[in-house]
């Protein structure tokens, strides 16, 4: 067990080092000089040069590399030309608004995905699973954005249940703690502000999780399928369980191994997709915040971004070895080498994960 | 030696390349249906701009967000300019634009696949680390960054999805020759003396690539969806372009007034979306015999 996570914890830095390597190559290739967003936009020449000398632009490649890495291991991912703001306390205040989304939308992933997939799996080839089937590479079809748009046309523009964008209603404010708009209205016992905060978050909620409900589904179906043929399901019918106890307690439990990986990887991807959301939507957040960054071509924001993404994707992916090492007991044991780990990741279907990075 | 004969039976050359496109018995309707529109979407593509009844660039204020009618199926944007043209135009350019990244990152991800599976102990670990960082973004995020990095504009959109579409691959081809390294033929070839290389590209890596190409229809909706995501937050295809994702970026102001300009090429990238996806999951299945039992 401990040779599993201290493995997992290496590969976890190598990347971590790596995204270093890849953005620096990035801070290279920008257009843009970052002397000169540091210095302002009126400074003379020898500003330039000095601001250049002082973050060390005007050394070899090879020398600026460590100083950029040692500068991240300190959280300083530069100036934001646009905010003329350190980059990482533009995406701190941006970022709880994007948790909130996301965690959100997989509030509604895992509660539509679920119950589909073991539904499915349990009726395998019935008309049921055929109409899964269906829902779910449809899921994996449709444009994120767009699917944005097309639910304010018809549940904000025609119908007006929903409101079309922002995070409250015109006028209404909560005290910022936690950032999280819903959040913090419940904190400042306002029952109202929270409706109207939720209410302003189910529709990006649900466009953000269309994408990756697909990929859920057809993981919990196809593991539910195979853990449901396997000889311990059958010893617990014979034993007389009754058949919602065989597929929930004995089945579904061992079926969310490999379940559990994916939603760990979906986070990072669904604070990727925040990028199509919430410009959509109108609602703060890091996707909003990465898109105007290119827009502007403010440098060091954009890749404080991909990096901050990137570190909270390996994060999540620590968090779903700790969860598989309660989840499969297999892994608990002494000497659980990743030999034995390896069976639990089979019934990921390589070929749906791919899909879900839209 | 029961788990090699085993391997051989399922994965080697078991399938003729004759029965790989015979008419599918086991074809339900929707996946007939989804072929279907899947190559009409390619003949689109193909001869698009000869079937378009107007120029899809030409500014008309005078008809501009006109409802959809029986000149403009699909109505015109707030420029006049015909949707359903424009739609006809933009399947060129948004599955070129796929079909360029999936080869590319085929092609990256095959030979760097091999050379991991082939090349030793130390080679595979460095570009599996490689590959490791590469997945360990959202494609779009790095897509986002690369695409700033070379300034907005769909060529740079579709050069960032190739440098951050092939990990995956390389990841796919390396297990898939690892397989097939191991099977009995590839060790008759070469006990017979076949030389390395031929090894590779005549017996290793036409037998590894049935996956590889299910794999790649399946990718065909995920780059298409990418790139229009690009094209709509403004680093892809720029807005006056025939490029669906950058239609519906340019319409979405008028969402409430003009629906028509942000449904259409939205149908158009879910339409094509969808058929590949299912085309794909139905190759997926005929290819692989170990799950043929489990869908009826």
């Amino acid at each position: 067990m401990a040779r599993f996570l201290l493995r997992r914890l290496v590969t976890s830095v190598v990347v971590l080092f790596g995204l270093g390597v890849v953005t620096f190559l990035m801070s290279q290739v920008l257009p843009g000089d970052p002397a000169r967003a540091a210095a302002g936009r009126n400074a003379t020449a020898e500003q330039v040069a000095a601001v250049s000398a002082r973050l060390g632009l005007d050394k070899p490649v090879w020398e600026q590399f460590p100083a950029y890495l040692g500068n991240l291991l300190h959280g300083d991912l530069g100036t934001s030309v646009f905010t003329q703001r350190p980059v990482l306390s533009d995406i701190g205040d941006a970022l709880p608004s994007s948790l909130e989304l996301v965690l959100a939308a997989m509030l509604i992933n895992v509660a539509i995905a679920v119950p589909l997939g073991v539904y499915a799996a349990y009726r395998r080839g019935r008309a049921a699973d055929v109409a899964a089937r269906l829902i779910v590479l449809f899921g994996a079809g449709v444009p994120v954005f767009w699917l944005g748009l097309m639910l304010q046309l018809v549940f904000a523009d025609r119908l007006g249940a929903l409101p079309l964008t922002g995070q409250l209603g015109f006028g209404r404010e909560v005290p910022s703690i936690t950032g999280m708009t819903s959040v913090d209205a419940l904190l400042s016992g306002d029952p109202a502000a929270f409706s109207d905060a939720v209410s302003h978050l189910v529709l990006p909620a649900v466009t953000l999780a269309a994408a990756f409900v697909a990929v859920v589904a057809r993981t919990v179906r196809s593991s539910m399928i195979s853990v449901l043929d396997s000889d311990y399901i059958t010893l617990a019918r014979a034993t007389g369980a009754s058949e919602w106890r065989v597929v929930i307690r004995h089945g579904l439990r061992n079926a969310l191994v490999p379940v559990s990986t994916i939603l760990g990887m979906q986070l990072g991807w669904m604070l990727g997709s925040t990028v199509l959301v919430e410009s959509v939507f109108g609602r703060r957040g890091i996707g909003a915040y990465a898109v105007n960054a290119v827009l502007q071509n403010d440098l060091y924001a954009v890749i404080g971004t991909v990096l901050v993404i990137g570190v909270v994707f390996v994060l999540a992916n620590i968090v779903v070895d700790v969860v598989q090492l309660w989840l499969n007991p297999r892994l608990r044991q002494p000497g659980g080498s990743r030999a034995s780990a390896a069976p639990a990741a089979e019934p990921v279907e390589p070929g749906v994960v791919e899909g879900a990075a839209t | 030696m029961k788990t090699a004969v085993a391997d051989t039976v399922e994965r080697g050359p078991a399938v003729p390349r004759r029965r790989r496109f015979a008419p599918a018995g086991r074809a339900s309707i929707v996946d007939r249906v989804a072929l279907a529109i899947a190559g009409l979407m390619v003949l689109i593509a193909l001869v698009g701009p000869l079937l378009a009844p107007h120029d899809p660039y030409s500014v008309n204020l005078g008809q501009a967000l006109h409802a959809p009618s029986a000149d403009h199926w699909f109505g015109t944007d707030a420029n006049g300019r015909d949707i359903f043209s424009r739609v006809l135009y933009g399947a060129r350019v948004s599955l070129l634009a796929t079909v360029i990244v999936i080869a590319v990152a085929t092609l990256i991800g095959t030979i760097v696949g091999t050379l991991a599976a082939l090349g030793g102990r130390v080679a595979d670990e460095v570009l599996m680390r490689i590959c490791d960082i590469g997945l360990s973004l959202p494609a779009i995020i790095l897509a986002l960054g690369l695409a700033a990095a070379l300034g907005p504009g769909l060529r740079s959109a579709v050069i960032a999805l190739c440098l951050t579409w092939w990990p995956g691959y390389a990841r796919l081809v390396r297990t898939l020759v690892r397989d097939v390294r191991d099977a009995e033929y590839v060790e008759a070839a070469r006990t017979l003396g076949v030389s390395t290389p031929r090894l590779v590209f005549r017996h290793v890596l036409p037998n590894s690539l049935d996956t590889l190409y299910v794999q790649t229809t399946l990718d065909v909706s995920a780059v298409m969806l990418v790139i229009s995501g690009l094209s709509f937050v403004g680093v892809g295809a720029q807005v006056p372009s025939a490029e669906w994702g950058a239609m519906i970026a340019g319409a979405a102001g008028n969402l409430t007034n003009g629906w028509w300009a942000v449904v259409f090429p939205g149908l158009a990238i879910m339409l094509t979306a969808v058929s590949f996806n299912l085309v794909g999951d139905w190759l997926r299945v005929r290819n692989d015999p170990t799950l043929r039992g489990r869908r009826s």
